[in-house]
């Protein structure tokens, strides 16, 4: 197990860049999860590390190895497919033992292998089983059990939950992140799922044609957000553009004039607010700083939570997210209702346009 | 047991407890769908029975006659045309060489055509895929005589191949008139089938099979062996079976490119029915060659489906 270096890594093909010039250090035992609207280059780049695509320009370093013009065959990395890839014609115990075979052990030592593999997975019951004779989240474990009995360097993981349901994904990615921890693996998991790479990961890179658009811990991303690009990605659905005014005051292009934390930006900016940081009819003035008059436009419900659009006059609008009477929360607003919306500076983010 | 009692408690067949609605029972509605089907299938279905069938049953019914000379086909019930067959070794090693060349030739084919069914279906592009798979049918435009007729301009003692060899100072090659000629002719034109049918059946694994083998640490080769291979077995099987089928009853080929002395089976049945006018033994030949063809694709049939059947079903 090893540290993964990417130095600058290109792809290519023919008019079009898929990947420019990515670079990323991961450390012994940490899981990166590449995030990123599908094209973005993430799973382009997870393929190069695996060697099923070639590398344009750069090298892959792996324990201080070179691996960049290595076939994936000798690289030593386990690789979990979106699909699972589990080969049809071979039993759920045939498919974990066929890397140890390529691997030429002993028969006694690749049942000993197979069997811990599955157990770890929860699935020894299941090794005579084909693979189509299990449910998705089952193929997923036979699936990880087989990337990761032939003793990996690195757990390359491509949108591993993204065929599984929503219980089953839970409960997977507290069991991948779980696994990834007891054997301490280098991991780089792609998804384009902001939820699944905030909870699983150590560190989370987000991706944006080809480029690295920022990468930090899950909560430097979520709460920091370095772009416009990020903070919408991140699910920040207020994103008022506008100047700042002088240090702390805020310009909204509509023209209202807010309270924003201080930043070292200049130019075209945008104020990123999460929904949930949005007041309606707040009563505490002392923590409300900015607060406009406003008209409800409609009303989502969506079970936990309603999300409120709310237009400023002058044209303005902002979606504002209030717990449900479900969970104790305020009584719904009907659309047309006159409000007041208002925010605590330091709630919103400034961000470049 | 259970299963029965369970499906007659929730299908409603009968429709005697119908509810009283004006809305067709389930069970009815799923008839009613089938039914088109049927009809479509219907007109077809009495080509192949009339068409096909009917010849069939008229040729066995002469293979169990009487060749009379000068009276030609007499109508009796015997099987002294097979007798006939498996008595003199001639006709037995007419089927022998048409076995042989057949097996050789559907196994080139296979050799030939996985290489180029497997390349076309995972590196060649898009666009390039459906321009070479054309090329791969054009051969198959062409009549079967013209395209024979071309192999002779090439094989024959004074032809192109010679002409090439001369070149080279080599003394010329006999091959006109040989096996050899015959195999070469029979894979060119079987080869597009074998590809054609190779190719659609590559087209469905997985490439990400082939990733997740390369990952675990196999070669190129053991992939294709341990994973390719296997799952390709369906088209192999079909691919094999149709080479197979077609060469055994190849005609223009063993008689343009073989020559007079070189017989295969179904020019042997031409020569008896249409030369000999002796119809009871040339359909009597023919059924043979059709029996042995059936048993052994049957047979390949069976053994290549024991194997896959436990995780194609």
């Amino acid at each position: 197990m090893s540290d993964v270096v990417l130095q600058s890594i290109v792809k290519r093909y023919d008019a079009t860049t898929a990947v420019d010039n990515v670079s990323l250090n991961i450390r012994q035992g940490e899981l990166v999860a590449l995030l990123g609207p599908s094209g973005c280059g993430k799973t382009t780049t997870l393929r190069m590390v695996g060697g099923f695509i070639p590398v344009t320009e750069g090298r892959i370093l792996v324990g201080g190895r070179d691996l960049t013009s290595l076939p994936p065959n000798k690289r030593n990395m386990g690789f979990g497919f979106q699909n699972y890839a589990l080969f049809p014609h071979m039993s759920v115990g045939e498919n974990v033992a066929f890397g140890l075979q390529m691997r030429k052990l002993p028969k006694a030592d690749i049942a000993r292998k197979v069997k811990t593999a599955l157990d770890r997975v929860k699935l020894s019951h299941l090794a005579d089983r084909l693979p189509k004779q299990l449910s998705g989240g089952q193929q997923q474990r036979v699936a990880l059990a087989r990337a990761l009995v032939i003793e990996p360097d690195v757990l390359l993981l491509d949108e591993p939950l993204s065929n599984l349901d929503a219980q089953l994904r839970n409960e997977m990615k507290l069991e991948i992140r779980n696994i990834q921890q007891q054997l301490g693996i280098t991991t780089i998991f792609v998804t384009h799922d902001q939820d699944e790479a905030l909870s699983v990961a150590d560190r989370v890179v987000l991706m944006r044609a080809g480029r690295i658009e920022q990468m930090g811990a899950p909560d430097d991303l979520f709460e920091r957000p370095a772009s416009h690009f990020v903070a919408e990605f991140m699910g920040v659905t207020n994103l008022l553009a506008g100047t700042l005014e002088s240090v702390g005051r805020f310009r909204l292009k509509s023209g209202e004039v807010v309270a924003v934390p201080v930043a070292g930006l200049s130019g075209d900016l945008a104020l990123a607010l999460r929904p949930e940081r949005v007041i309606l009819d707040g009563t505490d003035e002392a923590l409300l700083a900015n607060t406009l008059s406003a008209e409800v436009e409609f009303a989502t419900y969506r079970g936990l939570v309603i999300d409120y659009r709310v237009r400023l006059p002058s044209g303005v609008t902002l979606i504002a997210r209030r717990p449900s009477p479900a969970v104790g929360g305020p009584a719904p607003l009907s659309p047309g209702r006159a409000v007041r919306v208002s925010w605590q500076p330091e709630a919103g983010t400034l961000v470049p346009v | 047991m259970s299963g029965s009692a369970m499906s007659a408690a929730t299908t409603n067949p009968g429709g005697a407890t119908a509810p009283p609605l004006n809305l067709p029972a389930p069970g009815a509605r799923e008839r009613r769908r089938l039914s088109p089907a049927f009809g479509l299938a219907a007109p077809g279905t009495l080509f192949v029975v009339l068409a096909l069938m009917g010849p069939l049953a008229l040729m066995f019914r002469y293979s169990l006659n009487r060749f009379v000379p000068g009276q030609m086909m007499v109508e009796a019930l015997t099987l002294a045309n097979y007798q006939k067959f498996f008595a003199d070794s001639y006709y037995q090693e007419v089927l022998a060489t048409t076995l042989w060349v057949s097996g050789l030739s559907t196994l080139l084919c296979l050799l030939a055509g996985f290489p180029v069914a497997y390349f076309l279906v995972r590196q060649a592009s898009d666009k390039w895929k459906g321009r070479l798979l054309l090329l791969v049918i054009l051969p198959l435009l062409m009549g079967n005589a013209v395209r024979t007729a071309a192999w002779m301009v090439i094989l024959g003692d004074k032809g192109l191949f010679n002409a090439f060899v001369s070149t080279l100072g080599l003394s010329p090659v006999k091959l006109m008139y040989t096996p050899t000629a015959v195999v070469i002719g029979l894979v060119s034109v079987l080869l597009p089938f074998m590809i054609v049918t190779l190719q659609s059946i590559i087209e469905g694994i997985d490439a990400n099979l082939e990733a997740a083998a390369s990952s675990l640490g196999a070669s190129h080769l053991t992939t294709l062996w341990r994973v390719v291979l296997p799952l390709a077995l369906p088209g192999i099987l079909a691919g094999t079976m149709l080479c197979f089928i077609l060469s055994m009853n190849a005609y223009a080929t063993p008689v343009l490119i073989g020559g007079p002395s070189f017989q295969m089976m179904a020019p042997a049945v031409y020569q008896q029915v249409a030369k000999a006018m002796n119809w009871p033994f040339g359909a009597a030949l023919a059924f043979v060659l059709m029996a042995v063809t059936l048993v052994l694709t049957t047979t390949a049939n069976v053994l290549v489906q024991r194997r896959y059947r436990r995780w194609s079903e």
